[in-house]
């Protein structure tokens, strides 16, 4: 070995350590995430999330995705899991939720986080959203858009305002307590009349629901029904009244009728548990952690082409009370927990 | 023995031809052929879990195969097969939770029913097809959309079990069909695929009846000539084909999944087909070629992983691989058929 060479070994040698030190400063984590969903709604938001994470926080990231084969799912955690090189895997998908448990309990040094739902395994991270806390501000601007009546253009004086619900079940109850509580703190005189489909899955079933409430004097109806909930944004738009999307932005459902859409922000809640593993905490098996107001996991969005026509005080109040939210002077009740 | 040979040696061109093709795709998406080639491989076989992860791909797409095999056989196209799959996956599925009976019992009543249900569901396609000539590609085709949105209807709406999946309760433990080893999924469903390839080849080859289905699909004019009721021949064949296709939905329910969910087996029916045809209709032949897009299943789910090239690229090689396929036996057709009269097709 000649002179030359063996100091362009040297070299390369000290390189590699340098490079190494810089890995280890950057906290080497290696982030994946496992869906067969990535192309819409929430999982755009997930992807949303990890890609901020690789540019800020310098982390790895990949997306596995799980195509719609039940038989590949239990193969694909496996394989993920398998080498160990991952430190963190977000799952999102019900159907995933068999492979994701038997993944988790084999290979309790790969933290498996599951989005959007809370499940009896003790080995898996939850993120959670704090649907109760949007809700409470969904129901504090219907309740005082209502409040304002005829004053706004296509609202009656029925001073009520309407839920929808897909099943009568814990977590969509807690939708609408959140919803109820926040129409009385800001609009104590206003009916709050809510009914449920019984289906997730009907968008037909939430469209009439939705005119037999109009029919009882609610002029804005919030949805928290799933595709049932698609018929509730379009009834809107065929009686001219008003509604409330949900989880993500339906502003664009039946544009001028959806006042707001309460948003699940995944990316923000993705992100940060992500930046907490940078910073060194430890995801405990089996904790739940919740994204809410305060955090912007969870967040009222004024649907743009109707920003115009709620009234700036009514703006001013919704700001206040989100504020009260963040700073826990306001609890918002909730049926999950 | 020679024309056997030229359709091996065909097949296999064909296929070489796709791979070919295949690593172009490849090459587009700035990963390395050969890094993908590895990667599947060992995906496939690289341990003994991943073997067993390729055979457990493998039994669906043989079961569906040797349904396909059975109808091209008499010169009939089931293409119905994933229909038939979702059905028979249902109500073996409905019987495994429905009832609780002793373990023998359980599983064979689950199974009939999966059996049944296959039959039930290519009946009115059959009967059609039979009496009145009713294409039988295109019904049975149809039919597959119906049984996906008729059997998730059920599960979401009637036997819904708590919680966020859309998925039936599970199955009591007396209708499990067994696991081969402690280490994987893999069940008795690949040995029943591989008796049934037997079976199958054994009829066609060494019966009286099979050699008469065999003659109806080379030539059904001849055929109806020798004294062959086509109608009733045409009927039983796909009654039979369509049971094979249920026990492959009854295989899947109570061999892997011990429940019906949406999205239970998403074509496998097709897969099927895809390995009967490559097989040229043998049901010995299909056992290879079910293996081979078992092998290239498995392997693609370590690919998604491990590369950065996407499972989808699958598919790709798979959509190439049908069409170098049926080329070649075009071209094959075109050079040697011309006394082939009323063949429909050529197996």
């Amino acid at each position: 070995m000649s002179r030359w060479s063996r100091r362009l070994v040297a070299l390369c040698g000290a390189s590699v350590l340098a490079l190494a030190s810089q890995a280890a400063l950057a906290k080497d984590v290696s982030v994946a995430a496992i869906s067969g969903y990535f192309s819409q709604g929430f999982g755009v938001a997930i992807v949303e999330g990890l890609k901020k994470a690789e540019a800020d926080l310098g982390v790895k990231v990949k997306l596995v995705d799980t195509g719609n084969r039940a038989l590949d799912y239990e193969e694909q955690f496996n394989n993920l899991a398998k080498g160990g090189e991952y430190d963190i895997v977000f799952v999102m998908g019900w159907e995933l939720v068999d492979a994701l448990q038997k993944t988790a309990e084999a290979y309790p040094n790969t933290k498996f986080v599951f989005i959007d739902g809370v499940l009896d395994s003790k080995h898996v991270v939850y993120a959670n959203f704090a649907q109760n806390e949007g809700s409470f501000l969904a129901g504090a601007l219907a309740g005082l858009m209502a409040e304002k009546g005829s004053e706004i253009d296509g609202l009656g004086d029925g001073k009520a305002i309407g839920f929808v619900g897909g099943r009568d079940i814990p977590v969509i109850r807690d939708f609408m307590v959140g919803y109820e509580q926040g129409a009385k703190a800001a609009a104590p005189d206003v009916r709050l009349d809510a009914v449920f489909a019984g289906t997730f899955d009907d968008p037909a079933k939430g469209s009439e629901l939705t005119m037999a409430l109009y029919g009882q004097g609610s002029d804005i109806v919030y949805n928290v029904a799933g595709p049932t909930g698609e018929g509730v944004l379009q009834a809107s738009a065929a009686a001219g009244k008003y509604s409330i999307g949900v989880d993500v932005n339906q502003c664009n459902v039946a544009p001028g009728h959806v006042m707001a859409s309460m948003l699940k922000n995944a990316n923000v809640a993705v992100y940060d548990l992500v930046k907490d593993v940078v910073d060194g905490k430890t995801l405990e098996p089996g904790s739940v952690h919740t994204a809410n107001v305060k955090t912007g996991g969870v967040e009222l969005l004024l649907c743009p082409d109707v920003a115009d026509k709620i009234p700036a005080d009514v703006k001013a109040k919704l700001e206040e009370l989100k504020a009260d939210i963040a700073s826990g002077k306001i609890k918002v009740a909730t049926t999950t927990q | 023995m020679s024309d056997r040979f030229d359709s091996f040696f065909g097949q296999a061109l064909a296929i070489l031809f796709a791979l070919g093709l295949g690593a172009l795709v490849i090459l587009t998406v700035d990963e390395s052929p050969m890094r993908v080639l590895v990667t599947l491989l060992n995906g496939a076989f690289g341990s003994p879990e991943r073997i067993a992860g390729t055979l457990l791909q493998t039994t669906p797409i043989l079961i569906c195969g040797i349904a396909a095999c059975i109808s091209f056989r008499a010169g009939l196209f089931n293409i119905g097969i994933e229909g038939q799959l979702f059905m028979g996956g249902f109500w073996a599925t409905w019987v495994g939770f429905s009832f609780n009976l002793p373990p023998a019992l359980h599983l064979l009543l689950a199974m009939a029913a999966a059996v049944f249900a296959g039959m039930a569901w290519i009946a009115i396609p059959a009967f059609f097809r039979a009496r009145y000539k009713t294409n039988e590609v295109v019904s049975t085709i149809l039919a597959n959309y119906v049984a996906i949105l008729i059997t998730s209807y059920l599960t979401i709406n009637w036997f819904k079990r708590s919680g966020g999946q859309s998925e039936t309760p599970p199955i009591f433990e007396s209708a499990y069909l067994p696991e081969l080893f402690s280490f994987s999924r893999l069940n008795w469903g690949l040995i029943i695929g591989l008796a049934l390839a037997l079976a199958v080849h054994f009829f066609f080859t060494r019966t009286s009846r099979g050699y008469a289905i065999s003659e109806m699909g080379a030539n059904p004019k001849f055929a109806e000539y020798g004294g062959i009721d086509i109608k009733k021949q045409t009927f039983l064949v796909l009654i039979a084909s369509g049971a094979v296709g249920g026990m492959a939905g009854g295989v899947e329910a109570l061999g892997v999944h011990h429940r019906f969910m949406e999205g239970f087996a998403p074509g496998f029916g097709f897969d099927g087909v895809i390995a009967a045809l490559l097989a040229n209709g043998n049901p010995i032949g299909t056992i290879f070629t079910a293996l081979f897009f078992g092998a290239l299943r498995s392997g693609s789910l370590l690919l998604e992983v491990d590369t950065t090239a996407s499972r989808e690229i699958i598919t790709v090689i798979q959509a190439l691989i049908i069409l170098a396929v049926s080329a070649q036996i075009t071209i094959r057709r075109k050079a040697s058929d011309s006394t082939a009269g009323e063949r429909r097709w050529k197996f």
